[in-house]
C-alpha cells in the first residue's frame, strides 16, 4: 500500500488541494488534509498542507498504516474529535512525532461516505485552548461538512471512469428550483410558487449544489447548463 | 436517557445493540408487519453493517425502550436503495448537511400513554432530542426520516411536526411509509423539550450507559442467584467487608481487593459484588 500526494500529479481546475487550503484560510485552522483509500489498490491517496518535512517523515515511517484519523474516523457518520480516539500505541507513535514537528493532536476528522460505499476523510488541526476549540467547532462544523464532500467528490471525479459514474442526477424538484432561481426568484418566492416551505426549497437547493460540486447557486446553475441538465436561461 | 452507538464504540455495547435489534424485530416485524428480515428474533439489514449511528434510549431500569438509526445521505442509505419507491423514481437528496433517519421505534409494550417518564410520547421526544442534538453538533441542518403515518401523527402532536415530505407515501407491508423532512435546529429542539418537559442533558457517557444497562442485567440475574447459588466463602467475605466498611477509603480498599482477585469470580459475580454489595449483605 502506497501513500500518494495527489498535489504532485493533479492539475485540475479546482483541486482538492485548493479546497483544503481554503479550509485553513477561511475557517481558521492550522493544517488540513484530505485522504481516501483507493477502492481497488488500497493505496492511501490525498492532499495535505502540512509542512513538507512532516509529510516526508510521515511517509517514510509508514504512519499511514497506523494513523487512527484514517482508520477509525471512517467508522463514524459524524465528525470525530481526535480526543475520542484511544491513546494507544498507534496513536502515540504518530502523534508523539507530530508533536516534534510542531503539529498538535487537537484536531478532528470529517468522514464522507460516497455512493459506492467508499469513504473520504477531511482532517483539520488547530493548536489552541479547549474553549477556543469548542467555539470554533460549533461555528464551522457545517462549512467543514460541505468542504469535506467537495474535496471527496473532486477527487472521485478526477478519473475518466469515475467522471462518467459520477454524472450528477438531479431530481425534478432540484432542477425545477434551479430553473426558478435562474429566473431570478428568491427562495421565498419559489416556496410560494411550488407551495412548499422555503426550508424545503433550501434543502433541495443545497442537495443540488452539492451534487453539482458547486459552492454557490450561481455556479450550480452554470454547471447544470454546462452539463446539459435541462436548465434554460430565458432572455 | 440516550446513548449514541456507532462504529467507534460498538464493541463496548454489543449487548445493548442486541436488545435494540430485538426491539426492532418486535416493532417492525410483529407489530407493524413491515417486510423486514428477522433472524433469531433480531431485525437487522445490511445498512446496519455500514456503521450507522444508533441513537438508543434506555429507561431508568436500563432497558432499551427506543431507537433510531442515522446515516449520511452522501453515501448508501435507505431512501436511495430500498425505499426509492417513495421518491416516485426521482433521485434522492444528497447533501453532507442532511442525514437520513430510519428504523425509528419505541417499545409500546413497556411504555404507556400520557406524557410521564415511561410513556411513548416521552421516549419518542427523548430519541428525537438526542438525534437532533447529535446532528447539530455534526454540522447537519436537516433530517429526512422514513416513518409511518402513526409515527407522523405522534410527531405532529408532540411539538415536532415535519415541515414537509419528500415524494409520496407508499404501502410497505401492512402499513404506509413516508419520508418526512425535519430541521435540526435550536427551535425544533426547544419545542420538543417544552412539550415533553425535558430540560436536562439527555446524553449518557459511555461509562454511564454501561452501568445503567448492567443494572438491568443484574435485576434479571438476581432471582436465579437466590434460588440456586449460595455465596462462595470468598463472596461472603467481601460482602461482610463491604458491610463493615465505615469510610470511603475502607470501601475503596475492598473494591481494590475484589479487583485484584478478579480471576476468582465469573464476570457476573464480580459485577454483582461491585455494584450491589449492600443488597448481598442481607443474604449473607
Amino acid at each position: 500500500m502506497k501513500l500518494i500526494d495527489l498535489a504532485t500529479i493533479d492539475h485540475g481546475e479546482r483541486s482538492a488541494y485548493d479546497i483544503i487550503n481554503s479550509v485553513c484560510n477561511e475557517l481558521g485552522f492550522d493544517y488540513a488534509s484530505y485522504a481516501t483509500t483507493h477502492p481497488v489498490k488500497g493505496d492511501v491517496q490525498g492532499y495535505a498542507n502540512y509542512p513538507d518535512e512532516w509529510k516526508l517523515h510521515y511517509g517514510s515511517q509508514g504512519y499511514h498504516h497506523l494513523d487512527p484519523t484514517l482508520y477509525q474516523a471512517a467508522l463514524s457518520i459524524a465528525p470525530v474529535d481526535w480526543s475520542r480516539f484511544n491513546h494507544d500505541e498507534k496513536f502515540n507513535a504518530v502523534f508523539r512525532d507530530a508533536h516534534d514537528f510542531g503539529i498538535t493532536d487537537r484536531g478532528l476528522t470529517v468522514p464522507v461516505r460516497g455512493p459506492y460505499g467508499e469513504c473520504g476523510m477531511l482532517s483539520v488541526t488547530k493548536d489552541c485552548s479547549d474553549t477556543e476549540w469548542k467555539k470554533l467547532k460549533r461555528h464551522v462544523m457545517g462549512d467543514l461538512q460541505m468542504a469535506a464532500v467537495q474535496a471527496h467528490d473532486t477527487v472521485m471525479q478526477s478519473g475518466v471512469l469515475a467522471k462518467a459514474l459520477y454524472l450528477p442526477s438531479l431530481s425534478r424538484r432540484e432542477r425545477e428550483i434551479l430553473q426558478w432561481v435562474a429566473e431570478g426568484k428568491s427562495q421565498q418566492d419559489i416556496g410560494d410558487i411550488l407551495s412548499i416551505s422555503h426550508r424545503t426549497v433550501e434543502v433541495h437547493l443545497r442537495s443540488g449544489r452539492e451534487k453539482l460540486g458547486a459552492l454557490t447557486t450561481a455556479q450550480a446553475i452554470g454547471r447544470a447548463i454546462g452539463l446539459g441538465l435541462n436548465i434554460q436561461v430565458n432572455t | 436517557m440516550i446513548i449514541v452507538i456507532d462504529g467507534l464504540n460498538q464493541h463496548e455495547f454489543k449487548d445493548i445493540l442486541d436488545e435494540m435489534f430485538k426491539l426492532r424485530a418486535r416493532v417492525f416485524g410483529d407489530r407493524l408487519g413491515w417486510e423486514v428480515n428477522i433472524q433469531d428474533g433480531r431485525e437487522r439489514d445490511h445498512f446496519d453493517d455500514l456503521h450507522p449511528a444508533h441513537v438508543v434510549s434506555l429507561n431508568d431500569e436500563g432497558e432499551v425502550v427506543g431507537c433510531m438509526r442515522l446515516l449520511q445521505t452522501t453515501g448508501p442509505h435507505m431512501l436511495a436503495d430500498v425505499f426509492n419507491s417513495i421518491l416516485d423514481g426521482e433521485p434522492p437528496i444528497r447533501s453532507a448537511q442532511v442525514w437520513e433517519a430510519t428504523r425509528f421505534c419505541v417499545d409500546t409494550k413497556k411504555l404507556g400513554r400520557g406524557r410521564g417518564k415511561n410513556s411513548v410520547s416521552y421516549v419518542t421526544s427523548e430519541v428525537m432530542i438526542g438525534s437532533f442534538e447529535y446532528a447539530m453538533d455534526a454540522g447537519v441542518r436537516d433530517a429526512v426520516a422514513v416513518i409511518d403515518p402513526v409515527m407522523n401523527r405522534v410527531l405532529q402532536r408532540s411539538g415536532n411536526a415535519p415541515y414537509d415530505y419528500v415524494g409520496t407515501a407508499k404501502p410497505m407491508g401492512k402499513v404506509v411509509a413516508m419520508a418526512a423532512l425535519m430541521d435540526c435546529s435550536e427551535e425544533r429542539i426547544a419545542s420538543i423539550r417544552n412539550y415533553a418537559d425535558i430540560d436536562h442533558d439527555v446524553f449518557l457517557s459511555d461509562q454511564q450507559a454501561r452501568a445503567l444497562f448492567d443494572k438491568s442485567r443484574i435485576t434479571e440475574a438476581r432471582p436465579a442467584n437466590k434460588d440456586h447459588k449460595p455465596l462462595s466463602e470468598l463472596e461472603t467475605y467481601f460482602v461482610e467487608q463491604m458491610a463493615a466498611a465505615r469510610t470511603e477509603d475502607e470501601r475503596q480498599a475492598v473494591l481494590n481487593l475484589i479487583e485484584c482477585l478478579s480471576d476468582k469470580f465469573t464476570p457476573e459475580q464480580k459485577t454483582a459484588l461491585i455494584q450491589t454489595p449492600r443488597a448481598f449483605a442481607h443474604e449473607a
